[in-house]
């Protein structure tokens, strides 16, 4: 098969199975077989040339011997091939007819030789330019990225070295298979949508998992071209894909740690709400054992009064349930649930926060000021780590203005965020002594702390869980007094929310 | 001092209870009628203060964490508007500075919930007592003051020098009147004063506050 003679530009090619790019399409057993074939050929028309009587230009079979010396695809056998069809040719013929005559014979002979040295040259062009794109298929096995091709059924017509090492098939084996199923891919799409965005758009992209030929499962992100030929229509599909399975594990490790510090950090936080939860925890107990001890008294009584028996022991009911809502409630707090999207309310979650700290803005007589604007957009969030953002800044704020004079106030708003309406602005101002303006710009550092037992992860976890939800906290000195946090949230419009 | 008896029986005790929780309000005030007390619920120690106390011995029952004022600061509220009525803390989680400070402040007792009803039953009647008992000081006092008020001032006089430990005839001399005119106005005091003995009278004139002249 002849290739067109001039070398094009650099493309990548379609390559058809027998030429998958290595230096040697033919193994050494099929090149030995080559060499013969071309040399028996060569004596055979050398043969009937020198011997026979026939007035043909015999000698252009050569140009057959040199076609067969070119599927080597080496040049010097190309040029031996050519050399000996010119060599015998010559000697069949002075042979033949001598020095002496110039005559149609000279001229059949000069047509052999013209015919075999350009059959010669071009088939040398030829493998030069077959050389070229053998060069640069070879590029592709230089490449980290498992890449390989499939034609329209999905069969593969190329493998590169990488997707050998990787998926552990040779390219023998690979070829010719079905893609989807030698690698049990999954998709994260179904596979009808993923194909039809690629014909529509010409490339693809996404993360999908496959499985090698030991078994193990990588995680991928691929890309996906399109190969079209000179009418535009589909001939092939290179695939390029690059192991990410190690950076997904070590994503997965991060978040992982990241929750379990959020979730310590809950663990100290509820330590310092010890205060609270006794007296959440309490007030349901005493009210269920003295409506016990009243009912008694009341059934004692002679005769006994069962409307007041009636009401304690309704009462007993409703305040144990109450108790159980409480523990239910701080086993919420308490709890790794991965972080859940759901629609929160402003103005509930500072309710909900303000109650989890409320003895100990007592115990500190703090003054507690929550002020809500109407209106509000919903927020998207987990609650939980929403509340504990509200509760940090807060007992913060509680313990900055301990041992002041009084009054000691700490004001929450919630209001439309100045710089776009959209968003929900919290602010949490206090009356104390304010930030150092040293500290300022480590403030939000992990393990930065002021206090003795502090650990120093309070704000960083509350701005990381603040970004996390699309939103952000800084830290400002008021310019009457104290420290001022602003926690700004985006509305739930542009998220993904479930109610 | 001997005062005379009212006529009219004592008025029952009230028992005035203050938290911002429905369940405990409703629990304690269960149990306190249960025994025959009467009460008075308030949801916050600012529905205490504007409401009109009645007059009958009675205690209040406090807890000490209420949302916006502690319950030292209306203790110590209470006592500045006078109302000497005797306080029994309650708390949810108090801790040992909140109790001294409480008890120091002249606090009956400072039961955690939640409690033995024993435990409140014995404070509430011992607050009770002790405020019948101020009442009745009180009322004596009111009593003895009204009956100072009756005497004209050569008996306060006279009743000045007697407590001091003179006698008749020494009181005559000082004041310059004769020793039968001291005798007639003693007489006078003493039943003015409604003591029978000059013990009693001392105490009296101890309790109004006289001092030797």
């Amino acid at each position: 098969m002849l290739l067109t003679p001039r070398a094009r530009a650099p493309r990548l090619p379609f390559l058809p199975p027998d030429h998958d790019g290595l230096h040697a399409s033919a193994s050494p057993g099929s090149l030995l077989a080559c060499r013969l074939a071309a040399a028996s050929l060569a004596l055979a028309i050398f043969l009937f040339d020198s011997l026979s009587t026939f007035e043909g230009a015999v000698a252009v079979l050569y140009v057959v011997v040199v076609m067969l010396a070119a599927r080597s695809a080496r040049a010097r056998d190309i040029i031996i091939a050519a050399a000996a069809g010119i060599t015998l040719t010559l000697v069949a013929y002075v042979d033949s007819h001598g020095f002496n005559h110039v005559g149609s014979q000279t001229v059949r002979a000069c047509v052999s030789l013209a015919a075999i040295g350009i059959t010669a040259v071009l088939a040398l062009q030829n493998q030069t330019a077959t050389k070229r794109l053998a060069a640069q298929a070879r590029l592709l096995n230089l490449s980290h990225d498992m890449i390989f091709v499939r034609d329209r059924t999905g069969a593969i017509t190329f493998w590169n070295r990488t997707a050998e090492e990787v998926y552990g098939w040779p390219a023998h084996v690979a070829v010719g298979q079905q893609a989807d199923a030698l690698l049990r891919t999954c998709y994260p799409e179904p596979r009808a949508a993923i194909e039809a965005r690629l014909l529509d758009a010409g490339s693809w992209e996404g993360t999908l998992a496959q499985t090698t030929q030991a078994g193990k499962t990588l995680t991928l992100a691929s890309r996906w071209v399109v190969q079209r030929d000179h009418n535009g229509r589909l001939v092939g599909v290179m695939e390029t894909h690059t192991d990410i399975t190690e950076r997904r594990q070590a994503q997965d490790a991060l978040l992982q740690a990241r929750a379990e510090l959020a979730h310590a950090a809950r663990v100290a936080t509820l330590g310092e709400l010890t205060a609270s939860i006794a007296h959440e925890v309490n007030q349901p107990l005493m009210a269920v054992v003295t409506s016990g001890e009243a009912g008694m008294r009341w059934l004692r009584r002679d005769p006994p009064d069962l409307h007041e028996v009636g009401i304690s022991i309704e009462r007993i009911v409703s305040e144990g349930r109450r108790a159980s809502e409480i523990v239910k409630r701080i086993r919420a707090f308490l709890s790794k649930v991965p972080a859940q999207c759901n629609t929160l309310d402003a103005g509930a979650l500072i309710d909900e926060a303000a109650r989890l700290v409320e003895h100990e803005l007592n115990r500190e007589r703090v003054f507690l000021h929550v002020c809500v604007a109407p209106g509000l957009p919903a927020l998207a969030g987990d609650r939980i780590q929403l509340q504990q953002v509200l509760v940090n800044l807060m007992v913060n704020a509680a313990q900055a203005m301990a041992g002041q004079p009084e009054p000691r106030i700490l004001s929450i708003s919630a209001n439309h965020a100045d710089a776009d309406a959209s968003a929900v602005e919290i602010i949490v101002a206090d009356t104390g002594p304010g930030i150092d303006m040293n500290a300022i710009d480590r403030l939000f550092d992990a393990f930065y702390t002021t206090k003795p037992q502090g650990m120093g992860m309070g704000l960083a976890i509350c701005r990381t869980t603040v970004q996390a939800h699309g939103g952000q906290l800084t830290a400002s000195n008021q310019p009457g007094a104290g420290a001022r946090f602003v926690l700004t949230l985006p509305p739930a419009s542009t998220l993904n929310a479930r109610p | 001092m001997t005062a005379t008896s009212k006529t009219a029986p004592p008025p029952p005790a009230q028992v005035l209870i203050v938290d911002d929780d429905a369940g405990v309000r409703g629990a304690l005030d269960s149990l306190l009628r249960s025994v025959g007390l009467r009460t008075l619920v308030f949801a916050s120690p600012a529905e205490l203060l504007q409401a009109t106390l009645p007059d009958a011995p009675g205690c209040i029952i406090l807890d000490v964490r209420l949302p916006g004022a502690s319950g030292l600061d209306v203790q110590d509220h209470l006592a500045k508007l006078g109302i000497p009525l005797p306080i029994i803390f309650i708390t949810g989680h108090g801790d040992i500075p909140m109790t001294v400070r409480a008890m120091k402040a002249g606090a009956i007792d400072f039961l955690s919930k939640p409690f033995r009803e024993q435990d409140m039953l014995d404070a509430v009647a011992a607050a009770i007592d002790r405020d019948r008992a101020r009442r009745d000081q009180a009322a004596a006092l009111g009593d003895v003051r009204a009956r100072y008020d009756t005497l004209t001032p050569r008996e306060r006089e006279v009743l000045a020098h007697v407590v001091s430990g003179l006698m008749n005839k020494q009181v005559a001399g000082l004041i310059g009147l004769s020793e039968i005119t001291v005798k007639i106005h003693r007489g006078n005091v003493m039943r003015k004063m409604g003591v029978r003995s000059l013990a009693d009278l001392v105490r009296s004139a101890e309790a109004l506050g006289v001092s030797r002249p």
